[in-house]
């Protein structure tokens, strides 16, 4: 529920399954890509001097302002794309429809209610709480990424937080002393070591993913507190505080996957991009 | 020697103007971004007939600040030399009105966001990376914004929010659609879905 919310947001979506073979798999990403272009081949011909097809009228000056976008030009803005395989598209396709109804028949009146019900404000404070929650992950993440002086900072964050915070609802580490933490996760660490999405992975519930960052889902999942409320792997407390989590980020959001899916021409393209691109950026923090 | 000293204060005189003028950028953004929150914030435009009112001018507002022509190019990459002139502007004005569409209601939500412009990124010798955080109660949302220098004024040609970028994540919408077909195809797709509104 929480990466339906995350994805919705274009936030994180962090969910992590399988460590073998990834270098193996990324190997496999770069060719993939190649073959997931389709607009290479008349991209090449062109780059190559080839003149467009020539309906029409010939094509204007360079100086107008609807003139031929040039080799250089284009590379300029298409160079850095980042890419993801999709080989198993018709499950994601699939799992990404069943998503879709989850958020606009559940999650969404749910999150409305609930934003009728609690003030902002009491929003907010729970929105505090559950991010000083999470701090293990990013005080281990960060050690692991090699930023020990970030470990430190939420370590810092996360007993002032806890205690002239109240339990984590006042972020008072960051209002009244300006200590700024870094987000760090899991996937995000694997990243850095060099492994590669695998490939492109939607979860029932919790949305866009990789193999990668599914193992990183569950390596963040491991480290949150509520995690070893009992002995049980699904304990219902757990659940619950993740479910109240997911609803109460979400009523920050609420909008933002309409805005996305109305603007889309194919949403879950425009869904599976949004999730690459994020997740790229991330890795370059 | 003073000569030198003079002929270089005189210089550095001169170029004042220029480094007034990198901030430029980010003004241009802040103030168009600042006027479309007043308009939110007008206590006067209430009920429907304010909405259309506060439509409009967001509308008016994003003309202003985009540059449709620009983000189209780049959106399309090389495959724009592919279209004819006439369907270049069509596609133009279709992406345009799909772009607008879908993000006034996202826009017109907002209330009591705060939108904090921290800095201006160089990409290159005409284009600038705007970059602000839309700041609630509950999320800090990153929103970069990336101008481009024509006619002495900067326009926007894309917007990276959370890292994604709006022209980089239609690209590959559109790659799917261009990949096997001929422009006109993208072009029926596109009046589709404005139609379809």
């Amino acid at each position: 529920m929480r990466s339906v919310v995350r994805n919705v947001s274009l936030s994180l979506v962090i969910l992590w399954f399988f460590a073998l073979s990834f270098s193996v798999v990324h190997g496999q990403e770069a060719v993939l890509d190649e073959a997931a272009l389709p607009a290479q081949g008349p991209v090449m011909l062109l780059a190559q001097g080839l003149t467009p097809v020539p309906a029409g009228p010939a094509p204007a000056k360079p100086s107008d302002e609807y003139g031929n976008v040039t080799a250089e030009e284009a590379e300029a803005t298409t160079g850095k794309g980042a890419q993801i395989a999709d080989p198993i598209e018709p499950w994601n396709r699939a799992m990404y429809h069943f998503n879709d109804k989850l958020y606009f028949w559940v999650l969404k009146p749910v999150t409305r209610g609930y934003k009728a019900a609690v003030p902002e404000d009491f929003r907010g404070l729970f929105s505090n709480f559950y991010k000083n929650l999470e701090s293990p992950i990013r005080i281990v993440n960060n050690m692991l990424q090699g930023k020990p002086g970030y470990a430190g900072k939420e370590l810092v964050r996360l007993v002032i937080n806890s205690t002239i915070g109240v339990g984590g609802l006042r972020d008072c580490a960051g209002e009244c002393f300006g200590i700024k933490g870094r987000n760090a996760d899991f996937g995000q660490t694997l990243g850095k070591y060099g492994v590669g999405f695998g490939f492109y992975l939607v979860w029932p519930v919790l949305g866009p993913s990789s193999p990668r960052d599914t193992v990183g889902f569950v390596g963040d999942w491991l480290l949150r507190p509520a995690t070893y409320l009992s002995s049980n792997f699904f304990d219902p407390v757990s659940m619950g505080l993740y479910v109240h989590e997911s609803v109460n980020t979400t009523s920050f959001h609420l909008g933002d996957y309409e805005a996305l899916k109305g603007a889309a021409i194919d949403p879950y393209v425009a869904i599976r991009d949004a999730y690459v691109q994020h997740r790229t950026e991330v890795l370059k923090r | 020697m003073k000569k030198t000293l003079i002929g270089s204060m005189l210089l550095i005189w001169l170029m004042a103007p220029l480094f007034a003028f990198a901030g430029v950028p980010l003004d241009t953004v802040k103030a168009n971004a600042n006027s479309v929150l007043e308009v939110l914030r007008d206590p006067k435009l209430k009920g429907e007939a304010g909405r259309k009112v506060k439509e409009q001018k967001i509308q008016a507002a994003a003309e202003k600040l985009f540059d449709f022509v620009e983000l189209s190019k780049r959106t399309l990459g090389l495959s724009w030399n592919n279209f004819t002139p006439e369907q270049r502007k069509e596609f133009v004005q279709l992406f345009e009105g799909i772009l607008k569409d879908a993000y006034v209601d996202k826009i017109l939500a907002y209330s009591n966001e705060q939108i904090n412009f921290t800095k201006e990124v160089p990409l290159s010798e005409t284009t600038v990376e705007v970059d602000s955080v839309v700041v609630t109660k509950g999320a800090q949302v990153p929103i970069n914004y990336r101008v481009i220098k024509k006619d002495n004024e900067w326009r926007v040609y894309d917007v990276v929010i959370e890292g994604v970028s709006l022209i980089n994540n239609y690209r590959t919408q559109f790659r799917e659609i261009l990949g096997n077909n001929p422009p006109e195809k993208l072009l029926e797709t596109l009046r589709k879905k404005t139609g379809a509104k």
